[in-house]
């Protein structure tokens, strides 16, 4: 672990006194697990109404802790929100039911997309539209499948028995269910090959302009999110270490050599980089 | 001929009985991933609560069927809200273990609410012989087997086509993705309750029907766990079925054997069974997370 003399953050300041039109706001939390493990502190993100934020970080950095805080499941894993507040639409919910939340508009793809194996595909964008009425369900299944014609004609199939990129835009089918305001996604290029992702990241973007949806992308993989992404935050160690507009944090050196144009096999981490070197960056 | 088909319907019918208590663990199971140690100690409250509404209300048929389906249905709520639901995320060690102090505390709950004496249910019929192909049943055999036949294409129909169903089926899948996807898993888990301690209870009407009603009916559980062992303790309609399956290896072991194998016999067949079949003839999951 370095040592811990705050790096002041020029890009921070405008942050904490966030713009009225954030759809969602993390305001400095702090979340641990078992009462022990520290895994996000003191973070602050802002997603505007109608972009998409990339939130990037490599493993470990507590991305996918801070969409379990947005969805209300730490419970389930003895995590707690210690202190901050998430707001929404202007108003705290962190302390909402996951039901409650998914009704007002909040919902993510989870990591490792989990659709239900057992059950088929049509089900599963049923348990999508389950906080919706059965007609706003049917309406929002015909947009889906309007979106993914390979649901459609597989739509009696056993989802387990699809392949990962059918799974994965099951898993997006499913969450588009819920007909959400704010999509987040965790991961969605995990284990894809470029031409399955290609077709994911379109999805993404039609999503933003043509259904005017929010999106927070939560990615490893930073060329291709800060590809599509208008604003972006990196994360690590559960801090934001850098944030910036997508194209401000592509042309940035740090990011090029640790996120960006590195082999998943060879990515380092700005932790690695001398902490006079960081300092000096993030000052300049 | 007449002696195997004699032997093959009352297997049928106990097993029947077993199978329904058996759909009530495995509908707990696969909803909460929880073997529920009450099951047998539910079923015998439910099938005296039948008792008192026949002796005090009405002996009428329906009446005594409806009171008691209202009785399981409110028992089962009650149980997960007050003992169960406080329980929730707990390890399943220390679950499993409430349900077992439940069912030692409901056990004594007959001697101080009823008596300690047995009892016969009866509600004008059930009791009755129809000859059937040239053997001889008791009305109350045929309708217990109808009545499992009934369920059995009923819940298979509840978890295809209801979207509760289907929710039922999303958590048992994983129940941390249906919390994303707005399914209050504690809703599902009231309903499996519910729905458990009436599949089971009708059970055990039946077999106060048939036989008789004692402070010792709660061993029927013990019966009926093997059967859903059998069928797989995840899958509802395996339970049903791994309950004839037994009831049937138990009356034919007891009647061409001799009387001692009949305890054996279910037993047995469950031992090579699970040998092929570790999850039961039906079941899917591992069921290690017991
Ligand atoms: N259930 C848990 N209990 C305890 N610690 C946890 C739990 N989940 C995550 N952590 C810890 O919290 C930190 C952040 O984890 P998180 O899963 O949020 O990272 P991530 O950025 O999503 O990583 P990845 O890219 O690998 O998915 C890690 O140190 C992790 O070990
Ligand atoms: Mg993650």
């Amino acid at each position: 672990m370095p040592t811990t003399i705050p790096i002041p953050r020029p890009s921070a300041a405008p942050q904490p006194t966030a713009a009225p039109d954030s759809l969602l706001e993390f305001r400095n939390i702090r979340v641990v697990y078992d009462n022990a493990i520290e895994a996000v502190r003191d973070v602050s993100i802002a997603v505007p109404e109608g972009g998409i934020v990339a939130l990037l970080g490599s493993n470990g950095a507590g991305k996918s802790t801070l969409l379990k805080a947005m969805s209300g499941i730490l419970y389930t894993e003895e995590g707690v929100i210690e202190s901050g507040s998430i707001r929404f639409r202007g108003e705290d919910v962190h302390h909402l039911a996951p039901d409650e939340l998914v009704r007002r508009g909040i919902v993510q793809v989870p990591e490792g997309r989990r659709v239900f194996a057992s059950l088929t595909i049509e089900e599963n964008l049923q348990m999508g539209g389950y906080t919706r009425s059965n007609a706003a369900a049917r309406e929002r299944r015909d947009k889906v499948f309007a979106l993914f014609p390979r649901l459609h004609e597989r739509r009696d199939q056993i989802a387990g028995y699809m392949s990962g990129g059918e799974q994965q835009m099951l898993a997006i089918g499913r969450a588009l269910m819920t007909d959400p305001k704010l999509l987040a996604l965790d991961e969605p290029s995990l284990g894809l090959a470029p031409l399955i992702i290609d077709r994911i990241y379109e999805v993404i973007v039609r999503l933003r302009d043509e259904l005017k949806m929010t999106v927070l992308l939560v990615e490893q993989n930073a060329q291709r999110a800060l590809d599509i992404a208008d604003y972006g935050y990196i994360l690590e160690t559960g801090r934001v270490v850098l944030d910036g507009t997508a194209r401000k944090l592509a042309a940035n050196e740090d990011v090029q050599e640790f996120y960006l144009g590195v082999s998943s096999s060879g990515r380092k981490s700005l932790r690695d980089v001398k902490h006079y070197k960081r300092r000096k960056r993030w000052l300049s | 001929m007449q002696y195997f088909l004699q032997l093959l319907i009352s297997g049928l019918a106990i097993g029947a009985i077993y199978g329904l208590i058996a759909m009530g663990f495995a509908v707990i199971y696969k909803s909460t991933g929880l073997v529920n140690f009450a099951q047998g100690e539910m079923t015998m409250i439910t099938a005296y609560i039948a008792w008192t509404i026949s002796t005090t209300v009405s002996g009428n048929v329906f009446v005594v069927a409806i009171g008691a389906i209202l009785a399981a249905i409110l028992l089962g709520l009650i149980i997960e809200r007050v003992v169960m639901r406080p329980m929730l995320g707990e390890p399943v060690f220390a679950t499993v273990m409430v349900t077992i102090g439940l069912a030692v505390i409901l056990r004594s709950a007959i001697n101080f609410i009823w008596d300690a004496y047995p009892h016969g249910l009866d509600v004008g019929m059930g009791r009755d012989i129809v000859r059937l192909g040239g053997i001889g049943v008791r009305t109350g055999q045929v309708a217990v087997i109808a009545t499992l036949l009934t369920l059995l294409a009923a819940i298979w129909a509840f978890f295809r086509y209801s979207k509760i169903g289907v929710a039922m089926r999303a958590v048992a899948a994983d129940d941390r993705t249906a919390l994303l996807m707005g399914i209050s898993a504690t809703r599902v888990h009231a309903l499996a309750w519910a729905a458990s301690s009436v599949i089971a209870g009708i059970g055990g009407v039946f077999f106060a029907l048939s036989y008789d009603l004692s402070p010792a009916m709660f061993q029927l559980g013990l019966k009926a766990f093997p059967a859903t062992i059998l069928g797989g303790l995840d899958a509802v309609l395996g339970s049903g079925i791994g309950g004839l399956l037994i009831g049937i290896t138990e009356n034919l072991a007891g009647g061409y054997v001799s009387s001692g194998m009949k305890e054996v016999a279910g037993f047995l067949m469950i031992i090579v069974v699970l040998m092929i079949r570790p999850f039961g003839i039906f079941g899917e999951r591992d069921i290690e997370r017991v």
